[in-house]
């Protein structure tokens, strides 16, 4: 008795329950007025040039950051990624042990969240825009390196070693051979990287990095709902155009889409795609030099303040347990609420076209939104706690699967769902079972890919207060205590390992009996 | 149920002056047809004559540009509830098949159903094998072996699935069957014996409606429809077709008899 695979689909809605039946216990009777006018101010966002003026600004910075956080991270991620490739060790040296030691090495880096790492880099570094580019940087690179590896490993080595056999030289072998099938992939991969990497710049701003993260911080902190609306306007504006631009581009490419099975070849314009990631150098420099990024001040360490008192001891009577049992919980109900809602807000909006574009339409607003400014706004009328926190979590990620099942519904062939509209039975029936039947498996494994994101992005709603390590950590790191906050660190990184061969487990057995 | 019952006379399917716009010519033209109760209708025509375009304008798929369409003498209902009843009694077998390919051979008898089923029979359908017997009766009928129930429908043959989609027709309990080229892809030993089957499921109170571009396959059919440019060639007994009759229709090809 296994479920069918859009069964399945609906399995982790089920989370929908506890949530909605704990919900009314975490009302607080006080910030409804609030919440009533934050949405008035969606229609009605303020004009002002000064405030314009300086949300355009932010918007410079936030972009600048993401672009070139996104370059360095596609840069380092290329070269780690070829450096971590067992096809690329095999054919140079003969070996494939150093692979793995690198690709073993690496997950360290990607493990942990990059607000973290802003945070940290922030400790040492002092604020400057440098801080925020390397926080975006140095995660990215480590989770590009993978995926490049990951499909270099994956192509047919056919065609690279009739070339050797023939005798060519192994670097020039594995350009021509792997070179023109790895890019679309890659680049594919790039597209979606950029559209993280400008959510993450904001996020890193409403920690105080600077840009429009901060200034969208700022006036939500101080209740100026217009002026927050400007801002998330405006971020809307740029989010909708970089999706379109990716969308544009991938399609020109012919580019694998995400939730793509299978490689689909060498893509078209090939040289187009050279020329394009060769004008992006310049463009990066000059970005950098706007914004005022200086290399030298790589070198100028602050010295981290002094220790507070209580050394290891503190350290172990820390609650590990809840902390590490109030993290899986918070990502477990942020994954179910994510996962199973999308495809439930679809089969209900099924009959009616109208319904299905206000759907849409907030997956954009879920997904502009960083999770803490939902956060701060769910806790005007909302208890802190992990299920306000996984509230504003899973609703974020919400947002990105939703546009990735809407997609992949697209893609997928129609005629199966028309068939059963034709013998009679209702929209919402016919979707269910033709058209999400289709998608479920790859959907599902998307979801597993997700639900590990979300166990790194616990961290970002740690405000919530007392949900997990993300929490603790903030308060460990605003009281200056290095070494809790390095037990933190290992005890997540290793979690978050977990968590990603176990996601990875689950991802490969759904698509295997695909 | 307030849905006024169709008189006993009225014909399974009325197709009055319908057309449909194309980008140069229409693609059916004023077309009127008529299709009653034990009728086996064999639709004839080149490529591009129409004949898909009849077929989808006559199960609801497509809505005619002009003209009117009466399914058991009455228009499509507007209430969505009574037109979804209207349209579970016309069945169409796709020249995909359209076959749910995640699904079991049970699972996808019983997808027939849905247009009776609510939500918890159609999630249960999910999970555990329902109406059994009545999913065996129907492969049986299509000479499938009902061991193949609980099969995913990714291990079938070609000949299978083709049988399992007759076989998922049959569990609609329609009274019109539709059928677009059914026989085009295969081979001609497996078509006849298809063929077969399906006219002795045609049976009056039902009607069948196949379109096929084989004239040698006529044996069987009551009348033959050709249709050649969006408009009616011709409408005669089965027994009245002759070689000039399809020259006329396949224009400058010779038809094979």
């Amino acid at each position: 008795m296994r479920p069918a695979p859009p069964l399945l689909l609906l399995l982790p809605a089920l989370v929908l329950l506890p949530l909605l039946i704990a919900l009314p216990g975490l009302l607080h009777g006080g910030g409804w007025e609030l919440i009533g006018q934050f949405g008035v101010a969606a229609v009605t966002p303020s004009l002002d040039p000064i405030v314009l003026q300086s949300l355009l600004a932010g918007l410079g910075v936030t972009v600048a950051m993401a672009l070139l956080g996104w370059g360095l991270s596609l840069l380092g991620g290329l070269v780690l990624g070829l450096a971590s490739s067992r096809t690329v060790w095999r054919t140079l040296s003969g070996q494939e042990l150093p692979a793995q030691l690198i690709r073993r090495l690496l997950a360290v880096p990607r493990s942990i969240h990059e607000l973290l790492w802003g945070l940290l880099l922030l400790q040492l570094l002092g604020l400057q825009p440098v801080v925020a580019v390397l926080a975006i940087a140095i995660p990215y690179a480590a989770l590009v390196a993978r995926v490049v590896s990951d499909l270099l490993d994956a192509l047919p080595t056919a065609n690279l070693e009739a070339l050797r056999a023939s005798g060519a030289p192994a670097p020039a072998a594995l350009l021509t051979a792997l070179g023109p099938p790895l890019l679309p992939g890659v680049l594919s991969y790039g597209g979606y990287r950029l559209e993280c990497a400008l959510r993450s710049a904001t996020l890193l701003g409403v920690f105080g990095l600077g840009g429009l993260g901060t200034e969208l911080k700022l006036t939500l902190q101080s209740l100026e709902f217009h002026e927050l609306w400007s801002g998330l306007w405006v971020l809307l504006v740029v989010m909708l155009l970089l999706e379109a631009g990716v969308g544009q581009l991938r399609r020109r490419w012919s580019m694998p889409r995400r939730l793509a099975l299978h490689q689909a070849g060498v893509g078209r314009r090939g040289r187009e795609m050279v020329v394009a990631l060769l004008a992006l150098l310049p463009l990066l420099l000059g970005l950098g030099w706007i914004l005022g990024v200086d290399p030298a001040a790589l070198g100028h360490w602050q010295p981290l303040p002094g220790l507070g008192s209580g050394g290891w001891q503190a350290v172990l009577s820390l609650p590990w347990f809840q902390l590490v049992g109030g993290t899986l919980v918070l990502t477990a109900l942020a994954a179910g609420l994510a996962v199973g809602l999308a495809p439930l807000q679809l089969l209900v909006a099924a009959p009616w076209p109208w319904l299905r574009r206000l759907v849409t339409c907030g997956w954009v607003l879920a997904r502009l939104w960083p999770p803490p400014l939902t956060l701060l706004l769910l806790l005007f009328v909302l208890k802190p706690g992990v299920i306000t926190a996984a509230l504003a979590l899973g609703l974020h990620n919400l947002g990105i699967l939703g546009r990735l099942l809407r997609e992949s519904l697209e893609d997928h062939n129609p005629a199966a769902q028309e068939a059963l509209l034709a013998a009679g039975s209702g929209p919402r029936l016919a979707l269910f079972y033709g058209g999400l039947s289709g998608v479920a498996r790859s959907y599902l494994a998307y979801g597993a890919y997700r639900s590990d994101v979300m166990l790194r992005e616990t961290v970002v709603v740690g405000l919530a207060g007392a949900v997990g390590l993300g929490s603790q950590m903030l308060e460990s790191l605003s009281s200056f205590a290095w070494d809790q906050l390095a037990a933190l660190v290992v005890v997540y990184a290793l979690l978050t390992l977990a968590g990603e061969e176990l996601s990875d487990r689950l991802r490969r057995r759904l698509l295997q009996r695909a | 149920m307030a849905r006024p019952e169709p008189a006993v006379a009225a014909p399974l399917l009325e197709l009055r002056q319908i057309t449909v716009a194309g980008r140069d010519r229409p693609r059916l033209e004023a077309l009127d047809l008529r299709i009653d109760c034990g009728e086996r209708v064999a639709l004839l025509g080149p490529s591009g004559a129409g004949k898909s375009t009849l077929l989808a304008v006559a199960n609801g798929s497509l809505v005619a540009d002009a003209g009117q369409l009466l399914w058991q003498g009455l228009p499509p209902a507007r209430s969505a509830r009574q037109r979804r009843r209207q349209q579970a009694r016309i069945g169409t077998l796709w020249q995909d098949l359209r076959l749910i390919e995640e699904l079991s051979v049970q699972q996808n008898l019983n997808a027939a159903r849905l247009a009776h089923w609510g939500w918890p029979r159609a999630l249960l359908n999910l999970l555990l094998p329902l109406e059994t017997a009545a999913c065996a009766e129907a492969l049986l009928q299509m000479e499938l072996d009902p061991a193949l129930l609980p099969q995913p429908v990714t291990a079938l043959s070609g000949g299978q699935r083709q049988r399992l989609a007759m076989a998922r027709l049959l569990r609609q309990q329609p009274s019109l069957l539709l059928a677009d080229e059914p026989l085009a892809s295969l081979d001609p030993r497996l078509a006849s014996q298809l063929l077969a089957l399906l006219l002795r499921q045609a049976q009056a109170p039902r009607a069948l409606v196949l379109s096929l571009h084989r004239p040698d396959l006529l044996v069987g059919f009551d009348r033959v429809i050709g249709l050649r440019q969006g408009r009616l060639l011709f409408d005669c007994a089965a027994a009245a077709v002759d070689g000039a009759w399809l020259r006329r229709l396949y224009g400058s090809e010779a038809a094979p008899l």
